[in-house]
């Protein structure tokens, strides 16, 4: 079992359930309910607290449990914002009443899992893991293409100009020759760019440059 | 006996009487004074007071009566000249049957009006009542939902090794709590439904069914439907709030002359009956209705479950809570052709108020 978490340890990177509900009864027992499975959780009573909280912590992976009624602004449009707020994490959505429309618009955006209340724990905890385990896949991959992206960069012009080549599948003589260089000069910038994009073979470069394409 | 109907049906019949009255008038000055003079045109008069009393075939019925009566007329009378006798006939003729005419359409377009009236009317309560339920709906799941939630908390608090006994207590505690906050939402929706205080005084039943009979008379006549009130004299007066009363028996009206929709018309008759019965007065409210299918009869009182295309289904299940509420019961019947709705309330003061 994980070792029980205080609600207010947040920047372990330890994952966190965020959830944003306007009923003060169902925060404390989704707090409680997450808390009993070793689940962090942090309860906001609108949007906007969310929001402005989110600014002092540090990135973990997370999710978002969103109730869609709520004074102030509603859940769906808030869900809507949340990109334009550079809030990336997934979201799952209840509701007071399952209304088909609403869930539509919900999982069109994205949404997770789209919850009625009241729902079965079960349902909402394993859409938690499901969307706390795409955070991290996210993150890991976000941090991906910027170890690569660094990589890139810290390659001088000449360099990036073999390694477009090999990538292209050219052989070194026709590299030179579009490049106006030396045989030589070629073999040793491609060793260069091995090393830098700490590529064990073309068709790992060949993947790293898919990747940074992107 | 016939005490809610009889003032209104002699009031018809004097009606009915004058206007004979007037078209006799017509006639017999028409017939005795010269053919030059166009009494018949007074016919308009008693079409006119006819529109405002008469169903539509009735005003037909008497502008047809009205053109034989001038004919007779012409060739009754012996003074005069025939051709201008001729021309009056025709002219008054044309009158009543102009008159007719647009007094039809008239009665049609108020008929009309009111139907869309009516209409407004039930949509806007309909949107009301169904912003209540959703609104209530809401309310009832945020508890449940807080419920389940710490329910499965606790277990999972317990489940552990070793168990947090602590933690599972508190989950147990807002359970608690969270249950409470549940029944005083029930509790409200209750009130708000019966009336959160009913004023109650003594009344006669039977002056509750005239003044409930009298709301739905448009509508029965509108729709053909033949009322028989069969009213027991001399019943003991009832402690009970009239305007509670009166909404359970204008519903049991209602649902009755919306159960004869597909009846054809000679056969709609509506009955209301009141008598006393071991220590309770009864009333039953009978109908030539579709009746009630097996479902209906043992659903007919569950909120939300309803038979009607547009019904919210809360009609019976407020009704009841009024009778019960008032110590009595309600309970429905179906018949071989229709269904009796019928409730009893206890005599004299039954609750402390």
């Amino acid at each position: 079992m994980a070792p029980e978490p205080s609600a207010e340890t947040s920047s372990n990177g330890q994952p966190v359930v965020f959830v944003v509900d306007d009923d003060p009864s169902v925060r404390a027992a989704l707090e409680d309910l997450f808390a009993s499975v070793g689940l962090c959780a942090m309860a906001f009573q609108t949007a906007q607290e969310f929001v402005s909280h989110l600014g002092s912590i540090e990135p973990a992976p997370g999710c978002v449990v969103l109730d869609i009624r709520m004074p102030g602004q509603n859940g769906l449009d808030f869900q809507t914002d949340m990109a334009g707020l550079g809030i990336h994490m997934p979201v799952i959505v209840i509701t007071g009443h399952g209304d088909m429309q609403l869930a539509v618009r919900a999982m069109k955006q994205g949404a997770i899992d789209f919850l009625p209340k009241p729902f079965r724990d079960q349902d909402l905890v394993v859409a938690v893991q499901t969307a706390i385990e795409r955070d991290r896949l996210r993150r890991q991959n976000d941090a991906n293409v910027a170890d690569l992206r660094e990589r890139w960069t810290s390659m001088r012009q000449g360099e990036r100009d073999v390694m477009d080549g090999v990538v292209r599948g050219l052989l070194n003589k026709q590299i030179a020759r579009e490049l106006n260089v030396r045989d030589i000069t070629v073999r040793v910038r491609r060793r260069r760019v091995m090393r830098k994009m700490q590529a064990n073979s073309v068709a790992e470069l060949v993947r790293m440059a898919q990747v940074l394409a992107r | 006996m016939t005490w809610a109907a009889g003032p209104l049906r002699s009031r018809f019949a004097l009606r009915l009487a004058l206007l004979g009255v007037l078209l006799t008038c017509v006639f017999v000055v028409d017939t005795v004074t010269d053919r030059e003079i166009a009494v018949a045109v007074f016919y308009v008069g008693v079409i006119l007071v006819g529109i405002g009393m008469l169903p539509k075939r009735g005003v037909a019925a008497l502008a047809c009566a009205c053109v034989v009566l001038t004919v007779v007329s012409l060739l009754l009378s012996s003074h005069g000249s025939r051709e201008s006798g001729l021309a009056n006939a025709v002219i008054s003729i044309s009158a009543i049957a102009i008159t007719t005419y647009l007094g039809l359409r008239l009665v049609t377009a108020v008929a009309a009006v009111h139907e869309s009236r009516a209409e407004l009317a039930r949509v806007a309560r309909q949107s009301r009542l169904g912003e209540l339920a959703a609104s209530i709906a809401h309310e009832l799941n945020q508890p449940l939902a807080a419920i389940a939630a710490s329910g499965n908390a606790a277990l999972n608090w317990m489940d552990r090794e070793p168990p947090n006994l602590q933690r599972a207590h508190a989950s147990v505690e807002r359970i608690v709590s969270d249950a409470n906050r549940a029944s005083d939402v029930v509790a409200r929706v209750r009130g708000l439904v019966t009336g959160a205080a009913p004023q109650r005084e003594p009344l006669s039943i039977n002056s509750v069914i005239g003044e409930a009979v009298e709301l739905a008379r448009h509508e029965m006549d509108r729709r053909d439907i033949t009322l028989r009130l069969d009213l027991a004299d001399n019943l003991p007066t009832i402690w009970a709030d009239p305007i509670q009363l009166q909404q359970v028996v204008a519903n049991l009206l209602v649902n009755a002359i919306e159960a004869m929709h597909q009846t054809p018309s000679p056969e709609r008759e509506l009955s209301i009956a009141s008598c006393t019965s071991s220590g309770a007065i009864v009333i039953a409210v009978t109908d030539s209705g579709i009746g009630l299918s097996s479902e209906a009869e043992t659903r007919l009182f569950d909120a939300f479950w309803t038979s009607k295309q547009d019904g919210l289904g809360i009609g019976l299940t407020i009704s009841r809570a009024i009778i019960e509420a008032h110590s009595g019961r309600i309970w429905a019947t179906p018949r071989s052709t229709g269904t009796t709705v019928q409730f009893s309330l206890p005599f004299g003061r039954t609750d402390g108020a």
